[in-house]
């Protein structure tokens, strides 16, 4: 058995995973509401009601609390020396080596629910493929960067 | 160095107006149907205006068009200084562009009907950085004789940096060029391509003849017995015109192939691949050795049985304007015992002829099983819905355990040193040899129930033009997978 990789995603990526869970329920309940309404005022058939309702209460259990849990558990990354390992997937688990010589190029983004968790994901880029670790602390996320294009300089073959 | 100006061929102004033209049939097509012909140059008509006006715009468009054509060969111009080519055009917007013959990765050409009439071919440069799709530079139509210039220019430019030799020597090196043949398509082979691309056609057409032939002997007039004459004309009549159709298309594409691919020729000269082919467009392919990330040779099921394969160089940049794919076929149709030893000649450092490690036997469910999730559905509709032909569907059950039974088999990886070679099957047999050095990423995956049972799957992405391509193993061990993961480590 191959070991896991070593670094999991910090706690604060996974309230930033709920919250984002949170505000997809939110936006499915203003959905389901005009639906209901809708159905009350133009006499639909009454399995609507039951349709939104538990569309609604699926979407809080899963999005908000089951996924971002597994998800979470599921994350790994590891940067060594020559490569960068991730593991990832929900039911399917995922892993991914991407060698240092092979990345042309790491990209944070951050949106404004990450900003306030001082968090960002992090891209990187090889010729073919893009890869991304998300949530990662800010300063990690900075290092990271540094430290890949400091060892992608050293790359021998291009492309 | 010479310094004399070149201008591309006066027909470059017919060919550019005449592509722009092109573009705009279509919309004023669809704009004359949906009008549903109601034109009139009459002025009392109500339809007049409509009439002035389309007319007007299309007029104006093709004036636009045949006008650009002209401005864009009157201002195009092209020499040779310091080692470059360079370009000018543009009316009022001077556009420059220099390319260092050094940078030039390859030289494409392409003759269209317009330019073998009068002996002119279009040249496109392709440089590394050629990544949008686009040739870095389009010459439209010039002389033959001119292209052949800039060949000899490229070459000198090239020799000079290597070796300082002087002119007459480099000239008396372009002219006694005699280029290896390392594939030429027989004739025999051509046909036997023009037949089976067209080959799932015909297999399904004789599908339907059977299926008709089945009407036959289901005994559904007794159940049925006026409903079951309407099926059966309905039935035999639809029978009848999908076999019209498809041996319609199969035609078409038997004589698209052979026009495509008459000729096919594939030459080495100074480490690149040129490919020539073509009957009424004569097409010229360069490609550098050094830009090839992969190479697959594919093997679909009827070509597979007369040890067919085709086979195809995943590169990275240009791929010579084939659109949008930059995959290249290198060989379309060869013996497979014949392409080993020409590969081995070509690539000698690497493994031709692996052997391939399987999946396990307890990881053979995998293959079908998933399908059942979409498959019972649809069998589940068809049985109901059209009935009792929709029965005919249960077929399908077996088929895809028989298809998942054989993609089982297939199924294999082999490690080399520094090589990677996948064997997988989704209706095609893929080989996938690649070196390690040229795997931009490799990864696995499992589901819950392959970790019950110790398989996973594998992936490998090469580059290949702007998206890569990923070749996936599925189900093998999982000692295995992980083996491949730490070679690809070390």
């Amino acid at each position: 058995m191959r070991a896991e990789p070593m670094h999991k995603i910090s706690r604060k990526g996974l309230t930033v995973w709920r919250l984002y869970g949170v505000l997809q329920t939110l936006l499915l309940l203003i959905i389901a509401a005009l639906v209901c309404y809708g159905t009350y005022y133009f006499e639909w058939p009454s399995f609507i009601y039951f349709i939104a309702i538990t569309v609604v209460i699926l979407s809080a259990i899963l999005s908000a609390y089951l996924f971002p849990k597994i998800r979470w558990e599921r994350w790994r990354y590891e940067v060594r020396e020559s490569e960068i390992e991730v593991q990832h997937g929900l039911f399917v688990v995922k892993r991914t080596l991407i060698p240092m010589v092979r990345v042309q190029h790491v990209d944070t983004t951050q949106g404004p629910i990450l900003k306030r968790y001082d968090l960002g994901n992090i891209s990187i880029s090889t010729a073919a493929t893009v890869h991304t670790i998300p949530a990662l602390v800010m300063d990690e996320a900075d290092g990271l960067r540094a430290r890949i294009s400091e060892l992608a300089r050293v790359a021998e073959d291009d492309v | 160095m010479s310094k004399e100006i070149n201008r591309l061929h006066p027909v470059s102004a017919i060919i550019t107006s005449a592509k722009a033209l092109k573009s705009m049939i279509l919309p004023v097509a669809i704009i004359v149907v949906t009008n549903g012909f109601n034109f009139s140059f009459n002025f009392r008509s109500e339809h007049f205006f409509q009439t002035l006006f389309l007319f007007g715009i299309w007029g104006v468009g093709a004036l636009l068009a045949l006008v650009s054509g002209i401005v864009k060969w009157r201002t195009f111009v092209y020499w040779f200084e310091d080692g470059e080519l360079r370009v000018k055009y543009g009316l009022f917007v001077k556009k420059k562009r220099y390319i260092p013959f050094e940078r030039i990765q390859s030289l494409n050409y392409n003759e269209g009907i317009f330019h073998r009439l009068f002996g002119l071919v279009k040249v496109q440069v392709e440089t590394a950085g050629s990544k949008d799709r686009k040739p870095e530079v389009e010459l439209t139509a010039i002389r033959k004789a001119a292209a052949d210039v800039i060949e000899l220019e490229m070459r000198r430019a090239k020799n000079q940096v290597n070796k300082p030799i002087n002119d007459e020597q480099s000239l008396s090196i372009v002219e006694e060029v005699s280029v290896p043949t390392i594939y030429h398509m027989s004739i025999r082979d051509l046909f036997i391509l023009a037949t089976t691309s067209g080959g799932i056609g015909v297999v399904l057409s004789g599908l339907v003849a059977i299926v008709s032939q089945f009407s036959d002997i289901i005994p559904y007039e007794k159940i049925f017995h006026e409903l079951a004459d309407f099926v059966k004309i309905g039935a035999f009549l639809v029978a009848l015109t999908a076999i019209l159709t498809l041996i319609a298309a199969w035609f078409v594409s038997f004589v698209i192939t052979l026009i495509n691919y008459y000729e096919y020729m594939v030459r080495i000269e100074d480490e690149k691949l040129i490919i020539t082919k073509g009957l009424l467009e004569k097409k010229r392919i360069t490609l550098p050795l050094n830009r090839i990330q992969a190479i697959r040779i594919v093997e679909n099921p009827l070509r597979q049985l007369f040890g067919f394969a085709t086979v195809v160089v995943e590169s990275a940049g240009g791929n010579g304007g084939e659109g949008n794919d930059k995959k290249i076929t290198l060989f379309p149709l060869i013996q497979k015992q014949d392409c080993l030893p020409t590969l081995e000649q070509l690539f000698p450092d690497m493994n031709w002829r692996p052997e391939f490690i399987h999946s396990p036997k307890r990881a053979r469910p995998f293959f079908y099983r998933i399908d059942f999730v979409w498959l019972i559905p649809i069998i589940g509709a068809c049985s109901y819905f059209l009935y009792p032909y929709g029965l005919l569907s249960l077929f399908l059950i077996p088929l895809t355990i028989l298809l998942g039974i054989w993609q089982h088999k297939t199924a294999g990886y082999m490690i080399d040193g520094k090589q990677l070679t996948m064997q997988y099957r989704i209706f095609s047999r893929i080989t996938l040899f690649m070196e390690k050095k040229r795997i931009q990423s490799i990864g696995s995956t499992q589901t819950y129930f392959q970790k019950e049972k110790n398989v996973m799957s594998i992936k490998a992405t090469v580059m290949s033009g702007m998206t890569g391509m990923t070749g996936n193993v599925p189900s093998i061990e999982q000692q295995d997978a992980e083996k491949i993961l730490s070679w690809y480590e070390h």
